[in-house]
Order: C-alpha cells, then sequence, then structure tokens
C-alpha cells in the first residue's frame, strides 16, 4: 500500500515536473537551422529541365539534396562521425547517388528524390582509389570502384558485384584511374613513381585481362591531378618539371611511348612551381570524353585545349580566370569561366568548348561580401533555352564554406552559411540599449544639475517615454491593420534594441573555419559575419566577453583566442560582438604558447574586464595593460590563483600570482598516467548564482550548501580499457589550495565521460561495461547543519571536509551532451538539459538527481518533497524541449540567463543551430501566454452588466413597495 | 572488438537461455548473421510504420546501434542492414522525429549468431526473446506536447461548488410548482412560516443599503445616514 502511495506521489510529482511546449507554442519563440557542412560533391539534378534538385555530399559525413530554388534541404542523411563515416566519393546517375564511404568500405546507392537507400554493399577492406561508372552502347549499367589491391564491378540496379579482380603487383604499382570509354573495357591505369606507367585492360563481361602494357615514364609521380582521358582514350598528363605535356593512347594495341608536347610550342607559359592540372569532360560514361580540356597553368591562368589527330591545339588562353568548370547540355558543352573584377565582384562567362567562342549574353557579374572568402570551387548547370541558346546556374564555394547559388542576370538566388554546421564555440551577449533607453539610464548618473534640473529631466524623459508608446502604439494599430502575410519581422542591425525582459540577445558564433558570426536570437538572422583569413583549420578557440553592453558610451567588446595546433602560438582578435567590426585596441603581440587565460572581476576605467594570459614560461600579460589596471593588479594579486592542466604528464598545479606580476608554483596533484589519465576539468561558471545556500529538511533544520566557488571537478578514465578492469575517476579540488575534497570512483565503467559541476553538486554520466547501460551519478557536497562562515568563503580557511552524498541511476540512452540550465538569480529550480544522439534534448529535472531521494519514504522525506528512489530514470517525449525539431550530432548546448527569472535561454548546436527558451519552473514571474484574457474580461462585463441590471430591479421593488 | 571474457560471458548468457527453456529447438535455429570479413557483423531488420508508404518517412530516420556507434539507413523499401558490427550486445534503436520505435537487444557471438531480445536495464541478463531479422513497429507518433488546460462549459458544470449551488436553487425553484400554491390553507402555513424565516424586518437589509449605495441620487442620502449612525454613536457615549 504505501509503495503505491510513493507510486502515486511520484507521478504527481513527475506531472508537476514537466517543463514541456504546448502545441501552440511550436516556432513561436525557437527556431532551427540545418545545415550540411563543407561540401565536397556537387551533382545537378539534371533529368529534367523543371528539376531544381542539388545532390551534395560534405566533410561532415552528410549526403544531402538541396531545393536549389530557395537553398532549404530536401533530405539530409548523416552517417557517423570519423573515418568510417568519410565519403570518398559520389556519382550521380539519373535517380540514383552512388557513393562510397569509410575508404571504400561501403558501397551506397542513394534515391535521390525520396531520400533513402536503394542498396548497400560492403567492399573488402582496402584504401580506396577512385571510382567510375561503366557503361556499354549508351546506357550506364555498372560502376567500377578501384582500390589499391583490387577493382570491384557491381551493378547499378542493385548493387550486385559482378566480377571483383585483384590487380597485378599492386605492391610497386599505385592504382590510380579507372576509365570506361564505352567500349566495353575497364582500364586501370595505375604508375610506379619516377619509373613506368602501367595500363590493364578488363573485359567488362567476366574481368579477364585483356592487354596489360607498360610505358616508361620516368618524370611522372603520380596520376592526380596532373593527369586526365581525353577524346578516344588518350591520356593527357603535365610535367612541370620539363614544361610539357604527354600524351599516350590508351587503347592502341601495339607498344609505344609517351608523346611529348612542349608548352612552349603551345605559346603559353607555366607559372614557377605551380603543379598543372588537367580538367577534362566526360558528359556520358557510355561514351568517350570530350577531345578539349582545360589545363590550370597558374593560381589563376588556364587554357583551353583540343586534342586533335595526334596534335594538341590551343583554342583559348584564359589569363584572368581564377575557376574554370565544363558544363554539358544536350550536345553542347561549355567551359564556364569566373574572373575576378574588383575586390568583391565576380564575372562569369560561357566559352563554347568547341571553338573557344565566347557565347553570347552569357556574361554575368555578381558580388560577394567583402568579410567572406575568395570563390574556391565552381558547380555550373547549364540548360538549353527555348531559342536553343545556353542558360547555366552556379554554385559557388567560397573558402569560409559558404554556397552561393548565382542565377544568370547575376542575381544571387540563395546563400548558405555552411561553417555553421561547425560552430566551436558561442556566447549570448545583451543587445545595447536604444537612443531612448541609454538617455533614461543616463539621467542617474549625473547628480550635479540640483533638485529643479533634476525634476525637469524627470520630466523631459517620462515625456520622451511617452512619446516612443505612442509611435509604438500606432506601430501596433498600423500592422495589425495589414494581412499578417505582409507583416516583416526583420530585424536588422539597425532596429536592434534591447526588449523588456532581454530575452532577445545576439548570438556571437565561432566555427572552425575560422569564420565569426553575429545571429540575433528570435528569429535567428545572421546580422554580421567575419571571416578570419589567416586562422588554421585545426586551431583551437576560446571566447571572452571583456565589456558587455552596460557601459553605455563604450562599446561591448569580445575577444577571440585563436591557439594554432601545431606551434601553439595565439593570437587575439578584438572586436566589438553587435557590429563585428575589428576593433581599433590593439591587443598584445604573444610570442610564446598561452596555456591559461582568465578573465578578472577587475575593469580599466573604460569597464573593460582585465584578461590575464599565462604563457609556457609562467609569465603573466595582461589586456588591457594600462597603468591603472597593473597597478590593481598588483594591489589584489595575492587573491589572484589560477591552475594549470597537464593531461600528458597527469599533473594539475595551481600558481599564485605575484605582485610583481610572476607566478609562484603553489600546489601540485599528480595523477599517475599509467593507471588514468584526466579527460577533463571544469569549473563553476562565473555567472551562476545561487539563492539559497542550504536546504529545508523535514524536521525543520537546514542542510547547508558547500558552495566553493573555487573547486574544480576533474575526470579521469583509466588507462587500461579491459571491461572488467577500466573505471572512471571523479576528483573535486580546491583550485586554490590543490586540496582533494572528494574523490569518488566508478568501477568497470568508460567513458565517454559527461559532466556538469555547478552549485553544490556534480551530475556526471558514463557507461557502465558490466550491464551494457549508460548510468548517470549525482554528488552533492553539503556543510552540514551548521555554517562555518556564513558571510564569506575562503578556501584557505575550511578546516571542516563537506558531507558528500551520492546516488547513481540507470539511464536508458546514450547521450551526445549535457548542459545545466541557468536564470537570472538562481531562484528557479534546475534542469539538466541532454543532448540524445536521435536529436532530441531532454529537460530532466535535477530534482530526479538529488543523491537525498529516499529508497523508503518516510514522513519527513515526503514533507521535503522528494521523489522516492527508483533507478530508472525516464525519458519521457514530452520533456524533449525541442519536440520534433531534433538537433544532428548536437556538440554543444549554451545557456544564458535572461531579464526573466523563470527563462533560461538555451542554444544547442551542433549541424544543426537550435535556439529556445525554457521556463524549468514555468513561467511564474509573466502572465501565461495561454492566459485567457477572453474570460476575464468577459466575466467582468458580466458582473457590470449585472450590477447595472439588479439595480433598476431593485429600483422597481423599492417604488413597488412604497406603492403598497 | 572485445576480449575473450565478454564472449564467455555471452556463452553463459546463452545456457542461462537454455536453462529457462523458451525453446531450445528456437535457439538452434538462430540465423547465422552472414561473417563479411571474419569478425564484423550484419544486423538485419525491417521496421513499418501502420499506414504510412514508407518513402514518406525513411529520409528522415536512421538506425542507430549503440548510441551513434555503428550507423545505419532505411531502404526505400523500410528494410536496414547495419554493417560491420563486431560480436557483442547492443541497444538498436530506429530514431525519427516523427514516429516510436520500441529499442531492441541484439546479440552476437563471436561466431556470428545472433538473437534479438527486449531491452531491459534493469534486469541485464532477463531474457524476453524477439524475431531476428528484426521486426520493427511503430506505435505512432510521439506525444511531444503537454495539453492546455482548456476551459469548456461542462467543466464549470461539472465542478462540485457550482452542483452544491445549482441544486439548492433548482429546489427552490421547483418546489413551488410542485406544492399546490392556490389552496389557501397551504397559503396560510406558507406565510406562517415565511413570516417565521423572515428576519427582523429593521435591520437593514444588505441588497438594499447596497442599492442605495450604488444608486445615482444615493451618494448624499446615505452619506447623511453614514453621519446619523455616527451621531448615533456619538450620543450613545
Amino acid at each position: 500500500m504505501a509503495a503505491a502511495i510513493s507510486c502515486l506521489i511520484f507521478f504527481f510529482v513527475l506531472v508537476c515536473l514537466s517543463a514541456a511546449v504546448f502545441e501552440d507554442q511550436a516556432g513561436k519563440f525557437d527556431w532551427r537551422q540545418q545545415y550540411v557542412g563543407k561540401v565536397k560533391f556537387a551533382y545537378f539534378d539534371s533529368q529534367t529541365q523543371a528539376s531544381r534538385k542539388l545532390v551534395v555530399a560534405t566533410e561532415q559525413n552528410v549526403i544531402a539534396s538541396l531545393n536549389s530554388r530557395n537553398g532549404d534541404i530536401l533530405w539530409r542523411q548523416v552517417d557517423k562521425t570519423g573515418p568510417e563515416g568519410h565519403i570518398d566519393s559520389v556519382l550521380v546517375h539519373g535517380q540514383d547517388a552512388i557513393m562510397v564511404s569509410g575508404n571504400g568500405r561501403l558501397l551506397r546507392s542513394w534515391e535521390i528524390t525520396v531520400g533513402g537507400l536503394n542498396w548497400e554493399t560492403v567492399l573488402d577492406t582496402g584504401s580506396f582509389q577512385s571510382t567510375g561508372f561503366v557503361g556499354v552502347q549508351d546506357s550506364v549499367k555498372y560502376v567500377a570502384v578501384l582500390k589499391k589491391t583490387a577493382i570491384y564491378l557491381h551493378y547499378l540496379s542493385n548493387g550486385h558485384q559482378k566480377w571483383v579482380e585483384n590487380l597485378p603487383d599492386s605492391e610497386t604499382v599505385q592504382y590510380e584511374v579507372v576509365y570506361s570509354g564505352g567500349s566495353g573495357l575497364v582500364y586501370v591505369l595505375g604508375v610506379v613513381p619516377h619509373s613506368h606507367l602501367t595500363i590493364t585492360a578488363y573485359n567488362l563481361e567476366d574481368g579477364e585481362v585483356m592487354k596489360q602494357v607498360s610505358v616508361e615514364a620516368l618524370w611522372l609521380e603520380s596520376l592526380k591531378p596532373g593527369c586526365a582521358v581525353v577524346g578516344d582514350g588518350v591520356l593527357v598528363c603535365a610535367d612541370p618539371a620539363s614544361r610539357s605535356l604527354y600524351t599516350l593512347k590508351l587503347e592502341e594495341e601495339h607498344e609505344q611511348e609517351m608523346r611529348q608536347v612542349l608548352l612552349q610550342s603551345l605559346g603559353v607559359e607555366l607559372s614557377d612551381g605551380f603543379q598543372p592540372r588537367v580538367l577534362a569532360t566526360q558528359p556520358s560514361p557510355a561514351r568517350h570524353p570530350n577531345a578539349e580540356f582545360s589545363v590550370q597553368l597558374g593560381s589563376d591562368h588556364h587554357i583551353l585545349l583540343q586534342l586533335g589527330d595526334d596534335v594538341i591545339a590551343p583554342l583559348r588562353d584564359f589569363q584572368q580566370a581564377l575557376l574554370v568548370s565544363f558544363a554539358t547540355t544536350g550536345e553542347k558543352t561549355v567551359a564556364v569561366v569566373m574572373s575576378p573584377k574588383n575586390e568583391t565582384a565576380y564575372s562569369i562567362n560561357l566559352f563554347s568548348a568547341d571553338s573557344g567562342r565566347r557565347l553570347l549574353e552569357t556574361f554575368t557579374t555578381f558580388n560577394l561580401d567583402p568579410n567572406g572568402g575568395k570563390p574556391e570551387r565552381l558547380y555550373v548547370h547549364a540548360f538549353l533555352k527555348k531559342d536553343d541558346s545556353v542558360g547555366y546556374r552556379v554554385l559557388v564555394q567560397t573558402e569560409d564554406h559558404a554556397l552561393i547559388f548565382v542565377q544568370q542576370p547575376g542575381r544571387v538566388l540563395w546563400i548558405r552559411e555552411e561553417a555553421l554546421a561547425e560552430v566551436v564555440t558561442m556566447e549570448m551577449v545583451d543587445l545595447p540599449l536604444t537612443g531612448t533607453q541609454a538617455e533614461l539610464e543616463g539621467e542617474f548618473g549625473k547628480k550635479a544639475d540640483g533638485l529643479l534640473g533634476m525634476v525637469l529631466k524627470r520630466l523631459s524623459s517620462q515625456l520622451i517615454l511617452l512619446q516612443s508608446w505612442t509611435a509604438h502604439l500606432w506601430k501596433m494599430f498600423c500592422d495589425a491593420r495589414q494581412p499578417r502575410s505582409l507583416v516583416k519581422n526583420e530585424v536588422t542591425i539597425e532596429t536592434l534594441a534591447r526588449d523588456e525582459f532581454n530575452l532577445q540577445k545576439m548570438m556571437v558564433m565561432v566555427t572552425a573555419s575560422g569564420k565569426l558570426f553575429g545571429i540575433e536570437s528570435s528569429f535567428g538572422t545572421i546580422l554580421w559575419k567575419h571571416f578570419l583569413q589567416k586562422v588554421q583549420p585545426s586551431s583551437s578557440f576560446k571566447l571572452v566577453v571583456q565589456r558587455t553592453t552596460a557601459h553605455f558610451p563604450h562599446p561591448p567588446q569580445c575577444t577571440l583566442i585563436i591557439k594554432d595546433k601545431d606551434t601553439g602560438l595565439s593570437t587575439l582578435h578584438v572586436f566589438n560582438p553587435i557590429f563585428g567590426k575589428r576593433s581599433h585596441i590593439t591587443p598584445p603581440s604573444l610570442g610564446r604558447p598561452i596555456l591559461q587565460s582568465l578573465l578578472l572581476p577587475l575593469m580599466d576605467q573604460d569597464y573593460a574586464k582585465v584578461l590575464l594570459l599565462i604563457d609556457n614560461e609562467y609569465k603573466v600579460t595582461a589586456f588591457p595593460s594600462g597603468k591603472r589596471v597593473l597597478q590593481q593588479l598588483q594591489e589584489m594579486a595575492s587573491l589572484v590563483f589560477f591552475y594549470l592542466v597537464d593531461a600528458d604528464q597527469g599533473k594539475l598545479s595551481g600558481f599564485r600570482l605575484r605582485r610583481d606580476l610572476t607566478t609562484e608554483l603553489i600546489w601540485e596533484v599528480v595523477i599517475p598516467t599509467e593507471v588514468q589519465r584526466i579527460v577533463s576539468v571544469k569549473g563553476k561558471r562565473a555567472n551562476e548564482h545561487v539563492h539559497s545556500q542550504g536546504r529545508v529538511m523535514g524536521d525543520r533544520s537546514v542542510l547547508y550548501k558547500y558552495l566553493n566557488p573555487n573547486l574544480l571537478a576533474v575526470v579521469t578514465e583509466s588507462s587500461d580499457s579491459h571491461p572488467e578492469r577500466s573505471f572512471v575517476g571523479m576528483y573535486l579540488i580546491d583550485g586554490v589550495t590543490g586540496r582533494i575534497i572528494h574523490e569518488a570512483v566508478q568501477r568497470k565503467a568508460r567513458g565517454p565521460v559527461y559532466f556538469v559541476h555547478s552549485e553544490n553538486w556534480v551530475v556526471y554520466q558514463y557507461w557502465n561495461t558490466k550491464s551494457r547501460r549508460n548510468e548517470f551519478s549525482v554528488l552533492e557536497l553539503y556543510e552540514g547543519t551548521e555554517q562555518y562562515n556564513s558571510t564569506a568563503f575562503s578556501s584557505l580557511d575550511r578546516p571542516l571536509t563537506p558531507q558528500v552524498l551520492q546516488q547513481s541511476y540507470i539511464f536508458p540512452s546514450a547521450i551526445s551532451q549535457l548542459e545545466a540550465t541557468i536564470t537570472e538569480k538562481g531562484i528557479t529550480s534546475r534542469h539538466l538539459l541532454v543532448g540524445l544522439p536521435s536529436g532530441a534534448i531532454l529537460s530532466l529535472p535535477k530534482m530526479l538527481l538529488d543523491p537525498r531521494r529516499p529508497e523508503v519514504p518516510s514522513e519527513q522525506s515526503r514533507e521535503e518533497n522528494l521523489i522516492p528512489y527508483a533507478p530508472e530514470m525516464p525519458i519521457r517525449s514530452e520533456w524533449f524541449i525541442n519536440y520534433n525539431q531534433t538537433v544532428t550530432r548536437a556538440k554543444g548546448i549554451y545557456t544564458a540567463p535572461s531579464g526573466l527569472e523563470s527563462t533560461c535561454l538555451v542554444v544547442a548546436y551542433g549541424l544543426d543551430i537550435y535556439q529556445t527558451r525554457v521556463y524549468p519552473s514555468k513561467q511564474f514571474d509573466v502572465l501565461n501566454d495561454d492566459y485567457d484574457y477572453m474570460l476575464i474580461s468577459s466575466v467582468l462585463f458580466g458582473l457590470v452588466f449585472t450590477t447595472m441590471i439588479s439595480k433598476r430591479l431593485a429600483q422597481v421593488k423599492l417604488l413597488n413597495r412604497a406603492w403598497r | 572488438m572485445l576480449p575473450r571474457s565478454t564472449t564467455s560471458l555471452f556463452c553463459v548468457l546463452f545456457q542461462v537461455l537454455a536453462a529457462v527453456s523458451q525453446g531450445f529447438g528456437e535457439f538452434e535455429s538462430v540465423s547465422v548473421g552472414a561473417p563479411i570479413n571474419g569478425d564484423r557483423f550484419r544486423i538485419e531488420g525491417r521496421c513499418v510504420v501502420p499506414g504510412v508508404k514508407a518513402q514518406d518517412w525513411v529520409s528522415t530516420a536512421r538506425v542507430l546501434v549503440e548510441g551513434e556507434d555503428h550507423v545505419g539507413f532505411l531502404k526505400t523499401d523500410g528494410s536496414f542492414a547495419v554493417n560491420d558490427v563486431p560480436s557483442g550486445s547492443y541497444v538498436v534503436e530506429i530514431v525519427s522525429p516523427a514516429y516510436k520505435f520500441e529499442p531492441v537487444r541484439v546479440d552476437i557471438t563471436s561466431k556470428g549468431k545472433m538473437r534479438a531480445r527486449m531491452v531491459n536495464f534493469i534486469k541485464t541478463s532477463e531474457v524476453v526473446r524477439l524475431p531476428y531479422p528484426l521486426q520493427m513497429r511503430s506505435s505512432g507518433p510521439p506525444n511531444y506536447f503537454n495539453k492546455r488546460e482548456t476551459w469548456g462549459w461542462t467543466d464549470f458544470l461539472m465542478n462540485p461548488m457550482v452542483m452544491m449551488m445549482v441544486l439548492p436553487l433548482l429546489i427552490i425553484v421547483l418546489l413551488p410548482k410542485v406544492v399546490n400554491t392556490n389552496d389557501p390553507e397551504m397559503r396560510r402555513e406558507m406565510e406562517q412560516s415565511m413570516n417565521m424565516l423572515n428576519p427582523n424586518p429593521e435591520l437593514p437589509d444588505v441588497s438594499e443599503f447596497m442599492t442605495k449605495l450604488f444608486s445615482s441620487k444615493g451618494p448624499g442620502k446615505s452619506g447623511s445616514s453614514i453621519k446619523a449612525g455616527k451621531s448615533g454613536q456619538l450620543k450613545r457615549r
């Protein structure tokens, strides 16, 4: 019976806790943007004229189809991360996209209209080299996959293997190119570097070797990218050393040598030290490639050549051509040339591939964002117009991973910022006040005006407020009169202003490509973007907000610390987070690698917080470093402590700042690397507030929380990965004294460990190798029923160790990310936001992860509202804060407080970006948005009305009584 | 790859299964997953959403094996195969934002014998067999939203407080109809009882007071009456 009651209580609490969205709230304050990543392969669906479809495959192991009218994703399939899902090659034929992934491990065929698999086959392991369609008699039936040691031929229709042949002498010969010209033979070209070239021809029907030739080529190192098959099976190779082109007929029966054609004889010159590239085009895999090809001779120099009978003839020389590409429509093949016009404008021209003549009315210019990168690749879709002239659409890919779709008269139809698929870190910055708001704020600053002046100022500012309010009302009225579709919620950089509850903020996102974005949070509009040109691809980033928008005449200021992975050297990029402009402040130049950075609560005269950077010689650099700042730093140097983590040596060390701004080692904790390695170290968030110092227990006594702001949570994993002996360790270390406050070890467990460290608790998740399930564990620290020092916390004066409570739970799913909600004052109860592999974000009440949950509920625990212990955590779809708007591969969840205590802003980023608001304790400080104004006002009116009627009736009654 | 001790654990598991005897013969007939490369196996199955064509939802769904350790995709007919899975025990899930599927645990021995069972995280060794190749059937779209508390007339009328008010009202209205008021004896009797009920006529009636207060002429009158009351009080003092 007691169990039943407790069960009932449990469910009751669950219902009360639920922080789900209501159906009418969907899309009201949340939005999602979906991305695919940096494009590696792109194809236009040229099945029908009307088809507006693009098939792209990306470095994020994603294959997707985009709508070329607006750039929306039609469908997207996300493979697993890492080399096993890596897409090696994509080919499109008709309605099928053939994809080779996992270094030639899997061959898949996708149905491009539906987005589902047609078939999937597994190939043997072996390094992938090349792939190509094989056609015979104008129909494409097979796909050939060339690997290091073997060639595979599969049917296009069902993926079945037709034959597989091992390649001869695969230890010495690098096989690189597979070619088929529709003749019933499959040629495999290999090269022995600086020795010779081998050509092996296989019979299409049974895989029998028909011919095997080797041709001497001492200069040849590799077939890519300097070689291509052109015309009737002629291999053309460019050799930068001898500045010449070599040709070789593949289908020739007898022995032959490669013929040399000097580039000089064609009247062109090769740029020094440039590896020339040969680009050929094969419109249909069942036929020979075209006889025309282009050679890139320099970074912006291309030449269009034609291969005739044994002679190579130049057709056209493109001097200022950044990119050249071929496109075919019907029988016509065109060369598309893109050349820079000025700093930001680029022009596109079409040339007939047969003659090299410029096609009329195909000139297009378009502008690119000056803060973006340069164009890198060009994909062209050519089509025949009604008057038989060639029209085209172009997809331009830039260095900063943006995709720009240009239609013919120079119109940019859409831009996709694919850099946002790899957000590394982000911050949310308050929006600035409007002019009037700033004036009101300014009123309180000055006090020299005297009483009368103050009164007048007050009145004038109230007038301004009234004026802006009437203007607002008028705008609302105008908007209401227009049809809803016409009212645009457009946010521009000029109209940015903080709303009354500070719910709208600026999201500053840093991406792995080195492109920074400023996204306004209520609609997701990208307001600014800035591409940092010199950033290496594998750099790590840290973003700090040095000055918020609260100090009005001074602009807000963010600093991005960019650390190069190879050299370890760091650079600083200082910018205004609202407008994205680089600040005029010159950051200090850093000659040595930076180990640690800390943002002090100290401010300079311009209200910028001081950033301390510690380099590998333990020297400290302050930024900004004015005289006053240094003076202040000296004064408070004895209060500045910091820690360094050396994961390779398993060492945590604590340092203290001296008055002369040198540092001193004060403690060291060594975690031997033979047994375990440090995986992650986290402190608490600097902007976190804890409202209640303790918890009131059932017997009315108070259990005080151990709120050490200097506490570090250190997670270790065992070096032994055997399931019986592996473990996960959690150390709680005081960052000032180096004292190990608590140590917890989870045996038969392994990572990846996700954890949150906040208030007086740490929640972490690990994989239980014995029971093969994910488990959550919670650690809570309490001082006890009496507080040692209730006014201030000092790490140096804490004689008593805290009481530690721990409890673990089963979590019925793997997780991909973990974060806790945060609110302005910390009154609202906390929820944990758990990113699941399915893309859902679960809002889990912290109340469920409470180590004081009793196994047997007592009177006191019921009084405290403790939920009885249950081993398994529930996952309910009502708790998914992003309902069906899944965030694939969540890499981070960012939470920020808003101006409302009940509301926490959440941004989840990964392949997608999702922004929403959560109300962990429901909206207790504002009226619900389903508040029934109609009912309340109708009741009020009804009451007034009945009063009037009853008054009338009473009068009548009085009169009647008087008559009686 | 999993070390040997784990595989021995599986052997134990299988023996337990035999002891439970959920059908030894059936266990023997477990289909052998096609070994592709020595110790890598393939998990196969099919999923169905009743009443929805596979083409309409396969592009948003994926097959996840043990989190995102192995990923499979659905074919246009709803079947799937996850390749390159080493022997071990895995939870296989179909994830789709639009439809809900129950996860299934799949055990693969080192020889490639497969079996599917219900996921039970608390009693991890309990075996409730499921068919293999996997048959995943969606239980419909998940419920992401809480219902708004709507206000309806029935809610209002069924409220106990309202019921308590409405019933006496009905009695008051209906009782005079039932009792014949034309009968003079009855009327006299009722009048008597009414007089008994009637409070002291000297006491001011609340409704009368309110109407006085709200009537347009009221303020002066009521004011004076209040004054009178006050003066009366003073006098009494």
